[in-house]
């Protein structure tokens, strides 16, 4: 056991040091980089839902979008007037200071991660007694819905969008930006990794499994069946918010259903990265998204205009050959490695019987 | 548990070797290439518009090219563009520019397709201090918020239809007309829509029906039958191609019948193409048309312009293309004059830029924004089937009259 857990270290160790490395190494990549971090965040906190507790959501993006808006908001609204900053023929150019930019974003961040966490709580209060397809469907026009209604508040932007506060011009460094968001998110991520990696230890996590493989008898067995479903999605909410909030610093302009809400990209990735990986377990949905976005940025500019066409080819490809992700893969291909004792006298008499 | 520890250590040193090799980046000019960057829509919703961009820079690229390039320091180069797809999503677009700049090594950007790409573009851009001609983003916030190194040879999105309001007030006698309008959701709409806003105040008229349209619109019968309704003195409607098809053909689906129909993208929808008689009337705002008397020695006339790139194309161009040919020339026009490709002696001599070009005089006021070039306004006519787009306002380029009022679907053949 002692030994399991030292090689455990090791490998630990070895990835936050090539993280904390990563964007000096790679520093043209910081982006992309940046990226990455909150792709796995987002499969991550998907996969809890979608692959633990067998709850397949598409609204997981809601949260992630309104980490982008109510970051961004807080950052101005601090010290500006938010209705003038995004009204779009405003003359009055703000500029925050190098003080107020990271004050902004930090208390931003705070309310990014808290309000999603509470309305997850609220929604999930309403919603999550759906099941299957139901609730599927019924995430699904959350999303939707929160793009359409965020393009028409004006204070927000509406449907001019919303450019966030430059990075401060007194920093002179260029690569200071990029640097900063990227460590932001990789933090985001390691935290989220520590956070699901402690659930996998838990109880909460055989609840949740209980609930995805039979909720009934789960609900029968005494369990609160609802409550964990809240609190589960409330979690996922958490990181979303975080991970909206860190996107739109980045990005530097929020467009209420290409950028935020954005559904049709993110919203789709989250879940597909997770299945690439394979869902229900710890490393698949951080394999699923490096893998992801390493086809993503590596082949799409190599076949230009037909990238969504090769993205369709590669879910065909996923869910035919690898319906249970690569992990899963793995472990039916090499279940020993995995922990799993096989008998062999049983196998064969199994095969014998047929 | 050990293997599989292994199998984590293989594959991340997979990936950080496949970096590695991947940072070779090249330097902004090759042997005798000038480097350009471009982040173009060409899937998505804007991939219509996107192609017509791209058209238009390619085709200026190559005649440069082939009329001796641009000299810098006695040396002969030659434009050479890097494309990427930004799907019409702002946040591809941004990441794109950064990977364009960072990986690619460009210092010099030419604008995507729309506002609210440009809008994502420009604060990268301006983080490197790369300057960016564009050709494409005309809301006008992308020209208050203070940048130093974007450019745009166009007229800012504010101008494009408060003509037409004008216009119909005249045609009111100088009262003050109702107005109903509909805009698409997205940035380079919605500056349109104020554009509306302040000319009706200045006007005194009166906007009786402000529908906001879903982004990629395919229907937008629930405003058509509002106009039904309350009969309006004007309909406006924005949003980019889909936008002005869609209202073309739920107009006359609906025989809405309005005074004055006033629209942006008619011609990158090719409108008179694709709708015939029924877009007949249609007032459009355009930033271009062959038909003005603009020359550079490049493409000659706008006609001459038109003529090439139909024999290259094979279609009419839109203005979307036509703007996006002069901002090479305009990025031409700047090397030579700062003789360097020193990107601040490249932005300095952006700065002093006055120029004419087949597609308008180009100069840049403080914001960035070209205030050397009028839009213009356009009727769609025909003759018998064949329909043509002619400049009806300003007077000085006007080929036609404006006919007003549209005659009613019952009365049109």
């Amino acid at each position: 056991m002692e030994k399991v857990k030292q090689k455990d270290l090791i490998l630990y160790s070895g990835l936050i040091i090539l993280g904390l490395a990563a964007p000096y190494l790679f520093s043209a990549f910081k982006v992309q980089l940046t990226y990455l971090c909150v792709l796995i965040v987002l499969a991550m906190t998907w996969n809890l839902q979608g692959g633990e507790m067998g709850y397949n959501t598409f609204g997981n993006i809601l949260f992630y979008g309104l980490g982008m808006y109510l970051t961004a908001s807080v950052q101005v609204g601090m010290f500006f007037p938010l209705a003038e900053w995004t009204e779009s023929g405003g003359e009055k150019t703000f500029v925050h200071t190098t003080t107020q930019y990271f004050q902004g974003i930090g208390v931003g961040l705070l309310v990014a991660a808290i309000i999603p966490t509470i309305i997850a709580g609220a929604i999930g209060y309403a919603i999550l007694g759906l099941r299957g397809h139901y609730f599927a469907i019924c995430t699904l026009g959350l999303g939707i819905a929160a793009g359409e209604i965020a393009g028409g508040i004006e204070i927000i932007g509406a449907g001019q969008g919303f450019t966030t506060p430059p990075f401060p011009a007194e920093i002179v460094d260029a690569e200071a930006r990029g640097k900063f968001f990227y460590f932001l998110s990789f933090a985001l991520l390691v935290g989220t990794f520590v956070f699901v990696k402690y659930i996998y230890g838990s109880r909460f996590r055989l609840i949740l499994n209980a609930i995805r493989d039979n909720e009934d008898k789960a609900e029968a067995m005494g369990i609160q069946t609802m409550k964990y479903k809240i609190v589960g999605w409330m979690c996922s909410a958490f990181f979303c918010g975080l991970a909206g909030g860190i996107m739109g610093g980045l990005i530097g302009y929020i467009d209420s259903t290409d950028v935020a809400f954005d559904g049709r990209e993110m919203g789709v990735f989250m879940v597909l990265m997770a299945i690439l990986g394979g869902k229900g377990t710890l490393w698949g949905p951080v394999i699923g998204a490096t893998l992801f976005h390493f086809f993503k940025e590596g082949l799409w500019t190599l076949i230009l205009g037909w990238q969504y066409v090769a993205l369709g080819v590669l879910i065909v490809v996923i869910v035919v050959y690898f319906p249970e992700g690569l992990m899963g893969w793995l472990r039916e291909k090499y279940p020993e490695r995995f922990g799993e004792v096989i008998d062999e006298k049983d196998r064969k008499a199994q095969v014998e019987l047929k | 548990m050990n293997k599989i520890a292994k199998l984590f250590v293989t594959f991340f040193s997979a990936i950080t070797l496949a970096l590695v090799s991947f940072s070779s980046s090249f330097a902004k000019v090759e042997g005798e290439y000038i480097v350009l960057g471009s982040a173009i829509s060409l899937t998505g919703k804007y991939s219509s518009n996107g192609v017509h961009t791209q058209n238009g820079y390619n085709m200026a690229v190559d005649r440069i090219n082939k009329m001796g390039g641009v000299e810098v320091q006695g040396k002969k180069y030659k434009f050479e563009i890097i494309y990427y797809d930004d799907e019409s999503n702002p946040k591809r677009a941004a990441q794109l520019a950064e990977r364009l700049i960072k990986q690619d090594g460009v210092h010099y950007m030419l604008g995507p397709y729309s506002s609210g790409l440009t809008k994502a573009i420009a604060p990268v851009t301006e983080k490197y201090k790369i300057p960016m001609v564009e050709a494409n983003g005309a809301s006008r916030s992308l020209f208050t918020k203070g940048y130093k190194y974007l450019f745009a040879v166009l007229s800012p999105a504010n101008q494009y239809l408060e003509v037409a309001i004008d216009l119909a007030v005249e045609k009111n006698g100088g009262k003050g007309v109702k107005i109903a309008q509909a805009f698409e959701q997205d940035a380079f709409s919605q500056d349109v829509r104020l554009g509306i806003l302040d000319a009706a105040k200045r006007t005194g008229s009166e906007i009786i029906i402000d529908d906001k349209l879903p982004k990629e619109l395919n229907d937008m019968a629930a405003t058509l039958a509002k106009v039904k309704a309350v009969k309006p003195d004007v309909l406006v409607v924005s949003g980019h191609t889909k936008g002005a098809l869609t209202a073309i053909r739920q107009i006359s689906e609906m025989k809405v019948d309005v005074p004055m129909l006033a629209m942006t993208h008619c011609d990158a929808a090719k409108l008179s193409k694709q709708h015939g008689k029924k877009s007949e009337y249609a007032l459009c705002a355009s930033q271009w048309h062959k038909n003005l008397s603009y020359k550079d020695k490049f493409f000659g006339s706008g006609k001459k312009y038109a003529k090439d790139f139909q024999k290259e194309f094979g279609y009419d161009p839109p203005y979307q293309s036509a703007e996006s040919s002069a901002a090479l020339l305009v990025f031409k026009d700047a090397f030579e004059r700062a003789n360097s490709f020193d990107r601040d002696a490249v932005r300095d001599a952006l700065v002093d830029t006055e120029m004419q070009t087949f597609y308008g005089n180009i100069k840049f006021g403080p914001g960035g924004q070209n205030v050397a070039k009028p839009m213009i306004l356009f009727q769609v006519r025909c003759k018998g089937d064949d329909c043509e787009n002619r400049v009806v306002a300003p007077t000085k380029w006007a080929s036609d009259k404006f006919y007003h009022p549209i005659p009613k679907w019952s009365e049109r053949s």
